[in-house]
Protein backbone atom coordinates (compact mmCIF):
# COMPACT_ATOMS: atom_id res chain seq x y z
CA UNK A 1 0.00 0.00 0.00
CA UNK A 2 1.56 3.36 -1.43
CA UNK A 3 1.26 6.15 1.22
CA UNK A 4 1.55 9.83 0.35
CA UNK A 5 5.44 9.29 0.28
CA UNK A 6 7.28 11.78 -1.45
CA UNK A 7 4.07 13.36 -2.02
CA UNK A 8 3.81 17.50 -2.00
CA UNK A 9 0.46 19.24 0.07
CA UNK A 10 -0.34 20.12 -3.52
CA UNK A 11 0.12 16.43 -4.74
CA UNK A 12 -1.47 15.28 -1.41
CA UNK A 13 -5.03 17.62 -2.38
CA UNK A 14 -4.53 16.78 -6.33
CA UNK A 15 -4.69 20.74 -6.48
CA UNK A 16 -1.80 23.19 -9.27
CA UNK A 17 0.48 24.63 -7.45
CA UNK A 18 -1.40 28.00 -7.82
CA UNK A 19 -4.90 26.80 -6.68
CA UNK A 20 -7.18 29.87 -5.19
CA UNK A 21 -8.51 28.98 -1.56
CA UNK A 22 -11.92 27.78 -2.37
CA UNK A 23 -10.16 25.50 -4.71
CA UNK A 24 -8.15 24.47 -1.58
CA UNK A 25 -11.54 23.97 -0.12
CA UNK A 26 -12.54 22.12 -2.21
CA UNK A 27 -9.91 19.88 -2.45
CA UNK A 28 -10.14 19.24 0.85
CA UNK A 29 -13.83 18.37 1.24
CA UNK A 30 -13.35 16.09 -1.56
CA UNK A 31 -10.11 14.38 0.20
CA UNK A 32 -11.98 13.89 3.32
CA UNK A 33 -15.14 12.20 1.01
CA UNK A 34 -12.81 9.63 0.35
CA UNK A 35 -11.03 9.01 3.35
CA UNK A 36 -13.43 9.77 5.78
CA UNK A 37 -13.92 6.25 8.30
CA UNK A 38 -17.89 6.22 7.43
CA UNK A 39 -16.87 6.61 3.32
CA UNK A 40 -17.83 3.39 1.44
CA UNK A 41 -14.68 3.83 -0.82
CA UNK A 42 -11.91 3.29 1.72
CA UNK A 43 -13.89 2.31 4.76
CA UNK A 44 -12.45 -1.71 4.03
CA UNK A 45 -9.49 -0.58 2.36
CA UNK A 46 -7.14 0.92 5.35
CA UNK A 47 -6.39 0.26 8.68
CA UNK A 48 -7.59 2.48 11.74
CA UNK A 49 -3.73 3.55 11.97
CA UNK A 50 -3.31 4.34 8.46
CA UNK A 51 -6.38 6.51 7.60
CA UNK A 52 -5.70 8.40 10.75
CA UNK A 53 -2.14 8.82 9.44
CA UNK A 54 -3.84 9.64 5.83
CA UNK A 55 -6.19 12.21 7.54
CA UNK A 56 -3.80 14.05 9.43
CA UNK A 57 -1.08 14.64 6.56
CA UNK A 58 -4.44 15.97 4.56
CA UNK A 59 -5.65 17.88 7.02
CA UNK A 60 -1.84 19.28 7.49
CA UNK A 61 -1.66 19.57 4.12
CA UNK A 62 -5.14 21.60 4.34
CA UNK A 63 -4.26 24.06 7.18
CA UNK A 64 -0.76 24.86 5.41
CA UNK A 65 -1.87 25.69 2.24
CA UNK A 66 -4.94 27.36 3.30
CA UNK A 67 -2.72 29.73 5.38
CA UNK A 68 -1.46 32.61 3.42
CA UNK A 69 1.61 32.96 5.57
CA UNK A 70 2.32 29.32 6.18
CA UNK A 71 1.75 28.59 2.58
CA UNK A 72 4.50 31.05 1.19
CA UNK A 73 6.73 29.61 3.66
CA UNK A 74 6.09 26.00 2.40
CA UNK A 75 6.36 27.38 -1.35
CA UNK A 76 9.38 28.71 -0.41
CA UNK A 77 10.85 25.55 0.99
CA UNK A 78 9.58 23.58 -2.46
CA UNK A 79 11.12 25.94 -4.84
CA UNK A 80 14.21 25.53 -2.89
CA UNK A 81 14.56 21.99 -2.37
CA UNK A 82 13.80 22.46 -6.50
CA UNK A 83 10.70 20.10 -6.32
CA UNK A 84 8.31 22.68 -8.39
CA UNK A 85 8.59 25.84 -10.36
CA UNK A 86 6.85 28.18 -8.55
CA UNK A 87 7.51 31.58 -10.11
CA UNK A 88 3.97 31.82 -11.93
CA UNK A 89 2.60 30.71 -8.57
CA UNK A 90 3.59 34.35 -7.06
CA UNK A 91 2.24 35.94 -9.84
CA UNK A 92 -1.24 34.26 -9.93
CA UNK A 93 -1.00 34.72 -6.15
CA UNK A 94 -1.58 38.33 -6.35
CA UNK A 95 -4.80 37.70 -7.94
CA UNK A 96 -6.75 37.46 -4.64
CA UNK A 97 -10.01 35.43 -4.15
CA UNK A 98 -13.43 36.99 -2.53
CA UNK A 99 -12.79 38.17 1.02
CA UNK A 100 -15.66 36.85 2.43
CA UNK A 101 -15.35 33.73 1.43
CA UNK A 102 -11.33 33.18 3.13
CA UNK A 103 -13.08 33.66 6.34
CA UNK A 104 -11.51 32.29 9.15
CA UNK A 105 -11.76 28.65 8.44
CA UNK A 106 -8.28 28.24 9.46
CA UNK A 107 -9.38 28.30 13.04
CA UNK A 108 -12.43 26.23 12.18
CA UNK A 109 -11.45 23.59 15.47
CA UNK A 110 -11.18 26.41 17.77
CA UNK A 111 -13.94 28.10 16.64
CA UNK A 112 -16.73 25.08 18.37
CA UNK A 113 -14.61 25.51 21.38
CA UNK A 114 -14.44 29.17 21.39
CA UNK A 115 -18.48 29.46 21.06
CA UNK A 116 -19.20 26.80 23.41
CA UNK A 117 -17.01 28.29 26.19
CA UNK A 118 -18.70 31.78 26.11
CA UNK A 119 -21.86 31.20 27.75
CA UNK A 120 -19.86 30.72 30.95
CA UNK A 121 -19.47 34.41 30.54
CA UNK A 122 -21.83 35.77 33.13
CA UNK A 123 -23.36 38.73 30.58
CA UNK A 124 -23.75 36.44 27.66
CA UNK A 125 -25.39 33.94 29.42
CA UNK A 126 -28.31 36.56 30.64
CA UNK A 127 -27.99 37.62 27.68
CA UNK A 128 -28.82 33.81 26.11
CA UNK A 129 -31.76 33.67 28.75
CA UNK A 130 -33.22 36.90 28.16
CA UNK A 131 -33.63 36.32 24.59
CA UNK A 132 -34.86 32.42 24.44
CA UNK A 133 -37.18 33.16 27.09
CA UNK A 134 -38.91 35.58 24.88
CA UNK A 135 -41.81 34.59 22.72
CA UNK A 136 -40.73 36.11 19.85
CA UNK A 137 -37.35 36.51 18.47
CA UNK A 138 -36.10 39.19 16.14
CA UNK A 139 -33.34 39.81 13.85
CA UNK A 140 -31.77 42.50 16.19
CA UNK A 141 -31.55 39.75 19.02
CA UNK A 142 -29.98 37.33 16.84
CA UNK A 143 -27.39 39.88 15.86
CA UNK A 144 -26.95 40.91 19.65
CA UNK A 145 -26.43 37.09 20.16
CA UNK A 146 -24.06 36.83 17.53
CA UNK A 147 -21.94 39.76 18.92
CA UNK A 148 -22.09 38.87 22.52
CA UNK A 149 -20.71 35.03 20.91
CA UNK A 150 -17.94 37.60 19.45
CA UNK A 151 -19.09 35.80 16.04
CA UNK A 152 -18.14 38.10 12.56
CA UNK A 153 -20.61 37.53 9.82
CA UNK A 154 -18.05 36.18 7.77
CA UNK A 155 -17.43 32.96 10.19
CA UNK A 156 -21.33 32.09 9.89
CA UNK A 157 -21.18 32.39 6.01
CA UNK A 158 -17.96 30.51 6.43
CA UNK A 159 -19.32 27.64 8.22
CA UNK A 160 -22.81 27.33 6.99
CA UNK A 161 -22.44 28.81 3.25
CA UNK A 162 -25.38 30.78 3.59
CA UNK A 163 -24.94 34.31 1.53
CA UNK A 164 -23.53 37.21 3.73
CA UNK A 165 -26.93 39.08 2.29
CA UNK A 166 -28.86 36.61 3.58
CA UNK A 167 -27.75 36.81 7.31
CA UNK A 168 -27.89 40.78 6.76
CA UNK A 169 -31.48 40.53 5.81
CA UNK A 170 -32.08 37.98 8.83
CA UNK A 171 -30.40 39.90 11.08
CA UNK A 172 -31.96 43.14 10.15
CA UNK A 173 -35.87 42.07 9.82
CA UNK A 174 -35.56 42.77 6.09
CA UNK A 175 -38.71 40.43 5.55
CA UNK A 176 -39.00 41.07 1.89
CA UNK A 177 -35.28 39.92 1.40
CA UNK A 178 -36.12 36.80 3.51
CA UNK A 179 -35.53 33.41 1.58
CA UNK A 180 -39.26 31.28 1.41
CA UNK A 181 -40.30 29.87 4.60
CA UNK A 182 -38.52 26.47 4.07
CA UNK A 183 -35.39 27.37 3.72
CA UNK A 184 -35.50 30.22 5.95
CA UNK A 185 -35.94 27.68 8.48
CA UNK A 186 -33.08 25.80 7.66
CA UNK A 187 -30.99 28.91 7.62
CA UNK A 188 -31.94 29.70 11.06
CA UNK A 189 -30.98 26.29 12.41
CA UNK A 190 -27.68 26.54 10.74
CA UNK A 191 -27.25 29.82 12.91
CA UNK A 192 -28.56 28.77 15.74
CA UNK A 193 -26.23 25.52 15.64
CA UNK A 194 -23.12 27.77 15.02
CA UNK A 195 -24.07 29.75 18.32
CA UNK A 196 -24.61 26.33 19.73
CA UNK A 197 -27.85 27.44 21.05
CA UNK A 198 -31.40 25.25 20.64
CA UNK A 199 -32.32 25.65 17.19
CA UNK A 200 -35.84 25.20 17.91
CA UNK A 201 -36.28 28.14 19.93
CA UNK A 202 -34.77 30.48 17.28
CA UNK A 203 -36.98 29.24 14.84
CA UNK A 204 -39.90 29.28 16.27
CA UNK A 205 -39.09 32.55 18.02
CA UNK A 206 -37.95 34.15 14.68
CA UNK A 207 -40.73 33.27 12.74
CA UNK A 208 -43.34 34.30 15.33
CA UNK A 209 -41.29 37.87 15.41
CA UNK A 210 -42.08 37.95 11.57
CA UNK A 211 -45.87 36.85 11.80
CA UNK A 212 -46.08 39.79 14.52
CA UNK A 213 -44.46 42.08 12.21
CA UNK A 214 -46.34 41.32 9.31
CA UNK A 215 -49.55 42.07 11.16
CA UNK A 216 -49.24 45.09 11.84
CA UNK B 1 -2.95 -11.61 -30.96
CA UNK B 2 -6.02 -12.28 -29.22
CA UNK B 3 -6.60 -10.09 -25.92
CA UNK B 4 -7.12 -12.18 -22.65
CA UNK B 5 -10.16 -10.02 -20.43
CA UNK B 6 -10.35 -12.31 -17.32
CA UNK B 7 -13.40 -11.18 -15.36
CA UNK B 8 -13.66 -11.76 -11.97
CA UNK B 9 -14.14 -9.50 -8.27
CA UNK B 10 -14.52 -11.34 -4.82
CA UNK B 11 -17.86 -11.19 -4.12
CA UNK B 12 -20.49 -13.53 -5.53
CA UNK B 13 -23.87 -12.71 -7.13
CA UNK B 14 -22.15 -8.76 -8.57
CA UNK B 15 -22.95 -9.91 -11.81
CA UNK B 16 -19.51 -11.73 -13.43
CA UNK B 17 -21.12 -14.36 -15.43
CA UNK B 18 -23.80 -11.77 -16.77
CA UNK B 19 -21.43 -8.69 -17.67
CA UNK B 20 -18.81 -11.65 -19.54
CA UNK B 21 -22.01 -13.15 -21.59
CA UNK B 22 -23.04 -8.84 -22.45
CA UNK B 23 -19.54 -7.96 -23.36
CA UNK B 24 -18.74 -11.07 -25.37
CA UNK B 25 -22.49 -10.57 -27.84
CA UNK B 26 -21.26 -6.85 -27.79
CA UNK B 27 -17.63 -7.38 -29.13
CA UNK B 28 -18.96 -10.17 -31.17
CA UNK B 29 -21.77 -7.67 -32.77
CA UNK B 30 -18.68 -5.35 -33.53
CA UNK B 31 -17.32 -7.99 -35.77
CA UNK B 32 -15.13 -9.29 -33.59
CA UNK B 33 -14.22 -12.73 -32.97
CA UNK B 34 -14.70 -13.72 -29.39
CA UNK B 35 -14.56 -16.81 -26.74
CA UNK B 36 -16.35 -16.85 -23.55
CA UNK B 37 -14.57 -18.94 -21.02
CA UNK B 38 -16.47 -20.63 -18.22
CA UNK B 39 -13.50 -20.61 -15.31
CA UNK B 40 -15.99 -20.66 -12.85
CA UNK B 41 -15.04 -24.43 -12.32
CA UNK B 42 -17.50 -26.37 -9.68
CA UNK B 43 -20.08 -23.33 -10.43
CA UNK B 44 -20.53 -23.26 -14.07
CA UNK B 45 -24.05 -21.09 -15.22
CA UNK B 46 -22.60 -19.40 -18.14
CA UNK B 47 -23.90 -21.74 -20.28
CA UNK B 48 -27.64 -21.30 -19.24
CA UNK B 49 -26.67 -16.80 -19.29
CA UNK B 50 -25.98 -17.47 -23.06
CA UNK B 51 -29.24 -20.24 -23.71
CA UNK B 52 -27.22 -23.53 -24.25
CA UNK B 53 -27.74 -26.81 -22.95
CA UNK B 54 -24.49 -28.26 -22.40
CA UNK B 55 -24.90 -31.82 -23.55
CA UNK B 56 -21.25 -32.22 -24.90
CA UNK B 57 -19.24 -30.31 -22.72
CA UNK B 58 -16.14 -28.36 -22.89
CA UNK B 59 -12.98 -28.38 -20.89
CA UNK B 60 -13.76 -31.36 -18.82
CA UNK B 61 -12.90 -33.05 -22.54
CA UNK B 62 -9.51 -31.22 -23.11
CA UNK B 63 -8.65 -32.35 -19.56
CA UNK B 64 -9.41 -35.90 -20.12
CA UNK B 65 -7.73 -35.34 -23.55
CA UNK B 66 -11.09 -36.53 -25.61
CA UNK B 67 -9.97 -33.69 -27.01
CA UNK B 68 -5.99 -32.69 -28.01
CA UNK B 69 -6.54 -28.72 -28.61
CA UNK B 70 -8.97 -26.59 -26.44
CA UNK B 71 -10.36 -24.63 -29.41
CA UNK B 72 -11.96 -27.33 -30.87
CA UNK B 73 -14.22 -28.20 -27.49
CA UNK B 74 -15.34 -23.89 -28.20
CA UNK B 75 -18.91 -24.29 -29.65
CA UNK B 76 -21.31 -21.75 -31.42
CA UNK B 77 -23.28 -19.74 -29.92
CA UNK B 78 -26.75 -18.53 -31.67
CA UNK B 79 -24.84 -15.00 -32.02
CA UNK B 80 -22.34 -14.96 -34.82
CA UNK B 81 -18.76 -14.79 -33.89
CA UNK B 82 -19.33 -15.30 -30.53
CA UNK B 83 -17.98 -19.05 -29.11
CA UNK B 84 -18.42 -20.61 -26.17
CA UNK B 85 -16.07 -22.94 -23.86
CA UNK B 86 -18.25 -24.67 -20.89
CA UNK B 87 -17.29 -26.25 -17.80
CA UNK B 88 -20.55 -27.27 -16.50
CA UNK B 89 -19.70 -31.11 -17.26
CA UNK B 90 -16.47 -31.28 -16.09
CA UNK B 91 -15.63 -33.53 -12.36
CA UNK B 92 -17.69 -32.96 -9.42
CA UNK B 93 -14.66 -32.00 -7.84
CA UNK B 94 -13.29 -29.57 -10.50
CA UNK B 95 -13.21 -27.00 -8.11
CA UNK B 96 -10.24 -28.53 -7.08
CA UNK B 97 -7.96 -28.84 -9.76
CA UNK B 98 -4.25 -29.85 -9.37
CA UNK B 99 -1.50 -27.75 -10.43
CA UNK B 100 -0.85 -29.63 -13.84
CA UNK B 101 -4.35 -29.07 -15.00
CA UNK B 102 -4.28 -25.56 -14.53
CA UNK B 103 -1.42 -25.04 -16.15
CA UNK B 104 -2.28 -26.81 -18.65
CA UNK B 105 -5.58 -24.83 -19.10
CA UNK B 106 -3.69 -21.43 -18.91
CA UNK B 107 -1.22 -22.25 -21.32
CA UNK B 108 -3.86 -23.55 -23.64
CA UNK B 109 -6.06 -20.28 -23.55
CA UNK B 110 -2.75 -18.31 -24.07
CA UNK B 111 -2.70 -20.16 -27.20
CA UNK B 112 -6.16 -19.73 -28.49
CA UNK B 113 -6.82 -17.44 -31.69
CA UNK B 114 -9.50 -14.89 -31.43
CA UNK B 115 -9.90 -11.68 -31.38
CA UNK B 116 -11.12 -11.69 -27.22
CA UNK B 117 -11.24 -14.70 -24.86
CA UNK B 118 -13.40 -13.33 -21.81
CA UNK B 119 -12.62 -15.38 -18.80
CA UNK B 120 -15.44 -15.78 -16.73
CA UNK B 121 -14.35 -16.79 -13.30
CA UNK B 122 -15.46 -17.77 -9.48
CA UNK B 123 -16.10 -15.96 -6.55
CA UNK B 124 -13.74 -15.63 -3.88
CA UNK B 125 -9.64 -15.73 -3.88
CA UNK B 126 -8.70 -19.54 -4.41
CA UNK B 127 -5.93 -20.15 -6.14
CA UNK B 128 -7.46 -21.50 -8.97
CA UNK B 129 -9.46 -18.20 -9.88
CA UNK B 130 -7.00 -16.33 -8.51
CA UNK B 131 -4.03 -17.72 -11.23
CA UNK B 132 -7.07 -17.69 -13.83
CA UNK B 133 -6.78 -13.99 -13.18
CA UNK B 134 -3.36 -13.34 -13.76
CA UNK B 135 -3.60 -15.14 -17.21
CA UNK B 136 -3.22 -12.01 -18.65
CA UNK B 137 -2.74 -8.16 -17.26
CA UNK B 138 -5.58 -6.76 -17.64
CA UNK B 139 -7.63 -8.33 -15.68
CA UNK B 140 -11.68 -7.01 -15.06
CA UNK B 141 -13.10 -6.78 -11.56
CA UNK B 142 -16.83 -6.35 -11.29
CA UNK B 143 -18.16 -4.60 -8.29
CA UNK B 144 -21.37 -3.23 -7.10
CA UNK B 145 -21.26 -0.02 -5.04
CA UNK B 146 -21.97 -1.51 -2.31
CA UNK B 147 -19.19 -1.48 1.14
CA UNK B 148 -19.49 -5.21 1.02
CA UNK B 149 -18.73 -5.46 -2.60
CA UNK B 150 -16.29 -2.95 -2.59
CA UNK B 151 -14.59 -4.45 0.42
CA UNK B 152 -14.68 -8.02 -1.07
CA UNK B 153 -12.97 -6.41 -4.27
CA UNK B 154 -9.99 -4.89 -2.71
CA UNK B 155 -9.75 -7.98 -0.43
CA UNK B 156 -9.57 -9.40 -4.09
CA UNK B 157 -6.97 -7.06 -5.40
CA UNK B 158 -4.42 -6.95 -2.70
CA UNK B 159 -4.79 -10.96 -2.85
CA UNK B 160 -4.00 -10.73 -6.68
CA UNK B 161 -0.91 -8.72 -5.89
CA UNK B 162 0.56 -11.19 -3.49
CA UNK B 163 0.10 -14.08 -5.48
CA UNK B 164 1.73 -11.86 -8.25
CA UNK B 165 4.60 -10.66 -5.69
CA UNK B 166 5.46 -14.59 -4.82
CA UNK B 167 5.86 -15.30 -8.32
CA UNK B 168 7.90 -12.48 -8.95
CA UNK B 169 10.16 -12.99 -5.68
CA UNK B 170 10.22 -17.28 -6.27
CA UNK B 171 11.23 -16.67 -9.93
CA UNK B 172 13.92 -13.83 -9.88
CA UNK B 173 16.75 -13.14 -8.06
CA UNK B 174 15.73 -11.37 -4.48
CA UNK B 175 17.50 -11.68 -1.18
CA UNK B 176 16.86 -14.46 1.09
CA UNK B 177 15.53 -12.39 3.62
CA UNK B 178 12.81 -11.14 1.01
CA UNK B 179 12.14 -14.49 -0.06
CA UNK B 180 11.56 -15.91 3.23
CA UNK B 181 9.49 -13.04 4.40
CA UNK B 182 7.05 -13.03 1.12
CA UNK B 183 6.93 -17.16 0.49
CA UNK B 184 6.81 -18.96 4.30
CA UNK B 185 3.18 -19.08 5.07
CA UNK B 186 3.59 -18.06 8.84
CA UNK B 187 4.91 -14.94 8.52
CA UNK B 188 3.33 -11.78 9.06
CA UNK B 189 3.89 -10.42 5.74
CA UNK B 190 1.32 -12.84 4.55
CA UNK B 191 -1.66 -10.30 6.20
CA UNK B 192 -0.10 -7.24 4.69
CA UNK B 193 0.02 -7.26 1.05
CA UNK B 194 2.99 -4.15 1.55
CA UNK B 195 5.91 -6.32 0.07
CA UNK B 196 7.40 -3.71 -1.21
CA UNK B 197 7.87 -2.28 1.78
CA UNK B 198 9.93 -5.63 3.19
CA UNK B 199 11.63 -5.24 -0.64
CA UNK B 200 12.63 -1.61 0.12
CA UNK B 201 14.02 -2.56 3.87
CA UNK B 202 15.85 -5.68 2.92
CA UNK B 203 16.86 -5.62 -1.03
CA UNK B 204 16.47 -1.98 -1.92
CA UNK B 205 18.21 -2.54 -5.24
CA UNK B 206 15.50 -4.88 -6.62
CA UNK B 207 13.09 -2.01 -5.59
CA UNK B 208 12.71 -0.58 -8.88
CA UNK B 209 12.25 -3.93 -11.10
CA UNK B 210 9.77 -4.95 -8.60
CA UNK B 211 7.67 -1.50 -9.31
CA UNK B 212 7.71 -2.12 -13.04
CA UNK B 213 7.02 -5.57 -13.00
CA UNK B 214 4.16 -4.68 -11.03
CA UNK B 215 3.20 -1.00 -13.21
CA UNK B 216 2.79 -3.26 -15.91
CA UNK B 217 -0.44 -3.96 -14.69
CA UNK B 218 -3.67 -2.13 -16.36
CA UNK B 219 -6.60 -3.59 -14.06
CA UNK B 220 -10.22 -2.45 -15.05
CA UNK B 221 -13.05 -2.56 -13.21
CA UNK B 222 -17.03 -1.93 -13.44
CA UNK B 223 -19.43 -1.10 -10.93
CA UNK B 224 -22.67 -3.09 -11.56
CA UNK B 225 -25.74 -3.14 -10.40
CA UNK B 226 -25.65 0.79 -9.51
CA UNK B 227 -28.84 2.56 -9.03
CA UNK B 228 -29.84 6.22 -10.09
CA UNK B 229 -29.58 7.53 -6.46
CA UNK B 230 -26.02 6.96 -5.96
CA UNK B 231 -23.17 9.48 -6.27
CA UNK B 232 -21.87 8.29 -10.07
CA UNK B 233 -18.43 9.59 -9.46
CA UNK B 234 -18.25 6.72 -6.98
CA UNK B 235 -16.47 4.71 -9.56
CA UNK B 236 -14.03 7.59 -10.36
CA UNK B 237 -13.11 8.07 -7.03
CA UNK B 238 -12.38 4.37 -6.65
CA UNK B 239 -9.74 4.48 -9.32
CA UNK B 240 -8.04 7.34 -8.72
CA UNK B 241 -7.64 5.80 -4.52
CA UNK B 242 -5.96 2.61 -6.39
CA UNK B 243 -4.00 4.50 -8.70
CA UNK B 244 -2.61 6.15 -5.41
CA UNK B 245 -2.12 3.34 -3.51
CA UNK B 246 -1.47 0.77 -5.23
CA UNK B 247 1.61 -0.07 -7.45
CA UNK B 248 -0.53 -0.43 -10.82
CA UNK B 249 -2.52 1.26 -13.25
CA UNK B 250 -6.34 1.41 -12.36
CA UNK B 251 -8.92 2.38 -15.03
CA UNK B 252 -12.78 2.56 -14.60
CA UNK B 253 -14.60 1.24 -17.27
CA UNK B 254 -17.90 2.37 -16.22
CA UNK B 255 -21.47 1.74 -14.22
CA UNK B 256 -23.91 -0.49 -15.57
CA UNK B 257 -27.17 0.55 -14.37
CA UNK B 258 -29.85 -1.54 -12.04
CA UNK B 259 -32.42 -2.85 -14.30
CA UNK B 260 -35.11 -5.25 -13.07
CA UNK B 261 -35.34 -6.66 -16.96
CA UNK B 262 -32.06 -8.42 -16.01
CA UNK B 263 -33.92 -10.77 -14.22
CA UNK B 264 -36.72 -11.73 -16.63
CA UNK B 265 -33.83 -11.98 -19.20
CA UNK B 266 -31.65 -14.90 -17.05
CA UNK B 267 -35.24 -16.38 -15.93
CA UNK B 268 -35.49 -16.51 -20.14
CA UNK B 269 -32.21 -17.92 -20.69
CA UNK B 270 -31.75 -15.09 -23.46
CA UNK B 271 -28.50 -12.48 -23.35
CA UNK B 272 -30.22 -9.34 -21.76
CA UNK B 273 -28.21 -6.95 -24.60
CA UNK B 274 -30.15 -8.95 -27.45
CA UNK B 275 -33.36 -9.01 -26.35
CA UNK B 276 -33.37 -5.31 -24.02
CA UNK B 277 -30.97 -3.36 -26.50
CA UNK B 278 -32.15 -0.29 -25.53
CA UNK B 279 -32.23 -0.21 -21.99
CA UNK B 280 -30.01 1.99 -19.99
CA UNK B 281 -27.67 -1.10 -18.43
CA UNK B 282 -27.91 -2.08 -22.34
CA UNK B 283 -26.51 1.35 -23.11
CA UNK B 284 -24.19 1.52 -20.78
CA UNK B 285 -22.15 -2.11 -21.51
CA UNK B 286 -21.94 -0.92 -25.01
CA UNK B 287 -20.07 2.24 -24.19
CA UNK B 288 -18.24 -0.01 -22.18
CA UNK B 289 -17.46 -2.23 -25.53
CA UNK B 290 -16.49 0.19 -27.40
CA UNK B 291 -13.54 1.17 -24.59
CA UNK B 292 -12.60 -2.41 -24.41
CA UNK B 293 -12.04 -2.09 -28.12
CA UNK B 294 -10.10 1.16 -28.67
CA UNK B 295 -7.72 -0.04 -25.26
CA UNK B 296 -4.78 -1.04 -27.48
CA UNK B 297 -2.70 -3.00 -24.62
CA UNK B 298 1.43 -2.06 -24.96
CA UNK B 299 1.86 -5.08 -23.04
CA UNK B 300 2.83 -8.39 -24.37
CA UNK B 301 1.37 -11.33 -22.55
CA UNK B 302 3.91 -13.38 -23.25
CA UNK B 303 4.62 -13.35 -19.43
CA UNK B 304 5.80 -15.87 -17.16
CA UNK B 305 3.43 -18.69 -16.05
CA UNK B 306 3.08 -19.70 -12.05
Amino acid sequence: MKKFDGLNYYEILKIPTNSLSFEIKRAYRDALSIYDDDSPVTYSLFSNEERDNILKTIKEAFLTLIDEHKRAAYDTILTDSGQVDLSITSMINQKKPVPFYTGNMTNIDNFAERVRKKPREKEVEKLLNETLSKDSISGDALRKLREAFEVEISEINAITRISVSVIKSMEENRIENLPPDLYLKNFLKLYAETLQIDPQRIIDGYLKNISLAQKE
Amino acid sequence: MSQIYPIGGGKGGVGKSFITASLGALLAKWGKKVVLIDLDLGGSNLHTLLGINDQQGGINRFLDKTVNNLENTAVSTNIQNLFFISSSLCSMEVANLTHAHKLKIINAIRKLSFDYILLDLGTGTNFNTLDFFLTSKQGIFICTPEPTAIENSFRFIKVVYLRKLKQIVKQHSFISAVKKATVSPNNIAIKSPDIIEIVLKYDPDSESFLRNRLSEFKFKFILNQFRKNLDATIGYKIEDLCNRHFYSNFQFLGNVGYDVRIHDSVLSKKIFVHRYPYTPPAIDMEKIAEKIINNRPSVSLSGEIS
